[in-house]
């Protein structure tokens, strides 16, 4: 759990890191939209090869997005024995003693898994990349014209970026309770579900007690350092959209077209 | 007229029990004030009134002629900064100067004019080389120095230093020491600093001592007045610095020892041996 990597922000300077927030943001949902279109493996690997090339000038090794695969195993393998189950169109690819596993259960599984594997990619690629300031800049922006509404876009984009701050120290908390009640006997990994049960609450009620202190500790340093919701507020970070930006936005946008039309031509 | 007038305040979580209870005790600018007592003393609850953060149910808080209220509010948290006991809960920036810059931004600081504020109190608690680290990845006396630069920055006339020591290695609690006696010894900004603390030779170095019992003013003097009375200290479980308990000792056998530090009172003593 240590090594979850999801929202964790990489403080380095490179190319990724320098596009302006509001321009990943909006690369982001172009991309989401791409990769949820397409059924052809060929679109998921030009979308593979863009978020490698973009992992490469971010300086991101391969081994931080592999972590950030490991937390999403068990749903996949739940995923699959779901759809083994329930899918029996195709042809019959094996079977287990009488249990036949169907071509469609198979590749039904692994186009919503190749899709997941994709979307957290993209999504840790900007996590790791952006500063949860930043990213609360980008959210605040995007949400601009719902402050029509008197929708409160900088508390939203403010939660927001605490809560992105906040995973890894949570999990550090996590894996402290966790050691902390392993040494008073509790078995998080063997027993019957009542036990498993137990083992969890053990877990949960110390977290939620530490992560609401916590919050409050947080929300009385913020107040103590001026912060007012709602207030108006300088930055010290101007955003402004310069080329590599449009360039960016540019490129992902043709990565959705070319998705799109797959749907029509592969 | 003190800088910081506190008159008869009391506040309670809940009905059963109150946590600070009738307290009236004035600060003077430009002093150190270490407040003391035992967990649940109320201790965090006075400096939370103090700092505003917890709203005046019973009693007044005066700070630089301003009385505690909503509409002062903001203009008293200008005046002061705080510390917590845990670094860990403090930050909101994702490297070292954009958590400095969290409390400039909320002052609407001009963005052009805070890159040199963030340089020089990043400077000032020695983290200039640290400017683009994440500060979670700094060490425990680092990241209170970090935040200690983020309240710096907004030159606040008093800091509150919450146990903000209590949570830091050996090396950590001297850092910060060291750094809150700077701080206190800057006569040029006369900051004024409280600072609630479990560690007596801490209190020994502030130029007032505050204990508190049970929500209640046990006890408000000089440092070395409040240690001399060592007895009334037992009463409530406090602990007497060594070097106070050495001076009781001499006091027993009608020794008088004037000296409040150790070198000082081997000087002492060893001109009272000579003499003897």
């Amino acid at each position: 759990m240590n090594n979850l990597v999801f929202g964790k922000y990489i403080p380095i300077d490179s190319l990724i890191h320098r596009i302006d927030p509001r321009a990943k943001l909006i690369g982001l949902f172009l991309m989401i939209a791409a990769v949820f279109i397409p059924k052809s493996w060929i679109v998921f690997g030009v979308i593979a090869l863009f978020i490698a090339i973009g992992l490469i000038l971010a300086k991101i090794g391969i081994k931080m997005i592999v972590q950030s695969f490991k937390p999403m195993i068990m749903m996949m393998i739940f995923l699959l024995v779901i759809n083994s189950l329930t899918i029996k169109t195709g042809e019959v690819l094996f079977t287990i003693g009488t249990f036949e596993i169907y071509s469609d259960a198979i590749f039904n599984t692994l186009f919503v898994i190749v899709r997941l594997l994709l979307m957290i990619s993209i999504t840790t690629l900007l996590t790791a990349t952006t500063k949860p300031l930043d990213l609360t800049m980008g959210i605040e922006w995007m949400l601009k014209p719902l402050q029509i509404l008197h929708f409160p876009t900088h508390e939203v984009a403010m939660m927001v970026s605490i809560a992105l701050r906040f995973i890894p120290t949570i999990i550090e908390e996590t894996i402290r309770i966790m050691n902390a009640q392993k040494s008073r006997g509790v078995d998080f990994e063997n027993g019957k579900l009542g036990e498993k049960i137990t083992a969890i609450l053990a877990l949960i009620v110390p977290l939620f007690s530490v992560a609401f202190e916590r919050a409050y500790e947080l929300a009385d340093a913020m107040e103590a350092r001026g912060y007012v919701p709602g207030a108006e507020r300088t930055r010290y970070h101007v955003l402004k959209f310069e080329f590599l930006d449009f360039l960016f936005i540019i490129i992902c946008a043709a990565i959705l077209a070319f998705s799109i039309a797959s749907r029509f031509y592969l | 007229m003190s800088l910081i007038e506190i008159r008869d305040l009391s506040y309670s979580y809940n009905e059963s029990k109150k946590a600070v209870d009738g307290i009236s005790l004035n600060i003077e600018k430009g002093s150190y004030t270490t407040i003391i007592g035992h967990n649940g003393s109320g201790k965090s609850t006075l400096a939370k009134l103090i700092a505003g953060l917890l709203p005046i149910k019973q009693g007044e808080v005066i700070v630089n002629g301003l009385k505690m209220s909503e509409e002062n509010l903001p203009e008293i948290r200008k005046e002061l900064g705080i510390v917590f006991q845990n670094p860990d809960n403090q930050f909101i920036g994702s490297t070292v100067k954009d958590d400095i810059a969290f409390g400039l931004e909320n002052k609407r600081v001009r963005s052009e004019d805070m890159e040199p504020i963030i340089e020089e109190y990043a400077n000032k608690v020695g983290l200039s080389a640290f400017l683009d680290h994440e500060p979670q990845n700094l060490s425990g006396g680092q990241k209170q120095r970090v935040a200690i630069a983020g309240i710096l920055a907004m030159h606040p006339n008093i800091i509150i230093f919450d146990e903000a020591t209590s949570m830091l290695d050996p090396k950590g609690k001297k850092e910060i020491k060291k750094l809150m006696y700077d701080l206190a010894d800057d006569e040029a900004n006369e900051i004024t600093i409280i600072s609630i603390t479990h560690d007596i030779e801490e209190v020994l170095q502030s130029d007032d001592c505050v204990v508190l019992n049970k929500g209640k003013l046990f006890m408000h003097d000089k440092p070395e007045k409040v240690f001399e009375d060592a007895e009334k200290l037992r009463q409530i479980d406090l602990d007497v610095p060594f070097i106070e308990q050495i001076r009781e000792v001499f006091r027993k056998q009608h020794i008088k020892l004037k000296a409040h530090d150790m070198e000082g009172m081997v000087d002492e003593l060893w001109r009272f041996a000579s003499n003897h």
